[in-house]
């Protein structure tokens, strides 16, 4: 899928994308940023509810191509810059990591993400 | 007497300050304030310490050699020491245990370690505000253990908090709480609850300050003047 596919998932809502058909082929799921840095996969959208700026730059450095920032947190307006500057898309959504990581698992059609 | 203090600010070396807040012109900044005892608290690092004692000294302002340290919980912590020495070696420690994950400047910001003049001495290479891998409270005995003071900074922050990222404030002997807006709707165990600028730019100086009633102007007295009942948000 594409970044684009993620504005497609129920209950999301796009706040920035860039228009880069950039592929996403993974997901990580995680609030603690210094644990994404290390550990998320390349070209992959990272569930969180880490909404500031520096969620950005550590995407960024783990070339992390979407946030989908659960629990309703808002994105403060220099997050946002920042994202468009890294062409980093946005997502806000109702859901918890969980709700968000279950939809995501199958958009990717990782039925087997238990399994491993 | 009530002495102005400001105990959490950034220079230069935080990659997240601005590049132009050097040591000195904290130091300057806080003396037209009123800034009696002023801290500097870079993440994870203590390199442009060493100037702004210089740039304290011009300025007749009583210095605390402080850190905000990262734990592996990701809790924002304040360190501050009397004694240059002391501060620059734990600060030494602490730096010696982020990951070795490089700094990018472009992403980050600038990691500027500068003199008195405010020329570049080094740039720190490694990302100043990664997790030390110490936990909170490890952190918070060892830097006790070191005669520092110990303050959790901004308890009432969405991220980085002790209350956020923990939950809650586990039963441990700190020295004060940092506060963005007080009161704080929390259990705050009796402790001093400061304000603090947590200035990351020259406007940002001084925009938290807090007053503490204290005997006089010295380490000692503000160590035993940390109560409740001392601690005012505006000037008498």
């Amino acid at each position: 899928m594409v970044v684009r596919d993620l504005a497609n998932i129920q209950g999301f809502s796009q706040q920035c994308i860039s228009d880069e058909p950039f592929e996403i082929s993974d997901a990580y799921t995680g609030d603690l940023l210094s644990d994404v840095m290390g550990n998320a996969p390349s070209d992959s959208v990272l569930i969180t509810i880490q909404a500031h700026k520096n969620t950005v730059a550590v995407a960024s450095l783990a070339q992390i191509r979407a946030l989908v920032i659960c629990n309703n947190r808002s994105i403060p307006p220099d997050m946002l810059q920042a994202a468009k500057e890294e062409e980093i898309a946005i997502f806000t959504t109702e859901d918890t990591q969980f709700e968000a990581s279950c939809k995501i698992a199958s958009a990717l059609g990782r039925f087997d993400a238990g399994q491993n | 007497m009530q002495v102005k203090i400001d105990l959490h600010n950034h220079s230069c070396l935080s990659p997240c300050g601005s590049d132009d807040l050097t040591p000195a012109l904290l130091a300057v900044e806080a003396m037209e304030q009123g800034i009696q005892i002023l801290a500097l608290t870079d993440h994870n690092c203590g390199r442009n310490l060493p100037t702004f004692a210089e740039a304290c000294e011009l300025c007749s302002i009583l210095p605390l050699f402080g850190m905000e340290i990262t734990t592996v919980e990701e809790v924002h912590v304040l360190t501050l020491f009397k004694d240059l020495g002391n501060a620059m070696e734990f600060a030494a420690f602490v730096e010696f245990l982020l990951p070795k994950r490089k700094n990018n400047p472009k992403l980050f910001g600038n990691q500027l370690v500068v003199n008195l003049e405010g020329e570049l001495i080094e740039q720190v290479d490694k990302l100043l505000i990664s997790s030390s891998n110490l936990s909170f409270s490890d952190v918070v005995e060892e830097a006790l253990s070191r005669d520092a003071l110990v303050i959790p900074a901004h308890i009432d922050r969405f991220a980085n908090s002790v209350l956020a990222n923990l939950g809650f404030l586990p039963d441990l002997p700190y020295s004060a709480l940092e506060a963005i807006h007080v009161p704080v709707d929390a259990d705050t165990r009796g402790l001093a609850v400061l304000t603090g600028s947590d200035a990351h730019s020259l406007d940002q100086v001084g925009r938290r300050s807090c007053y503490l009633e204290m005997p006089s102007i010295t380490y000692e007295s503000l160590k035993t003047s940390l109560k409740p009942e001392f601690v005012s948000y505006r000037h008498a």
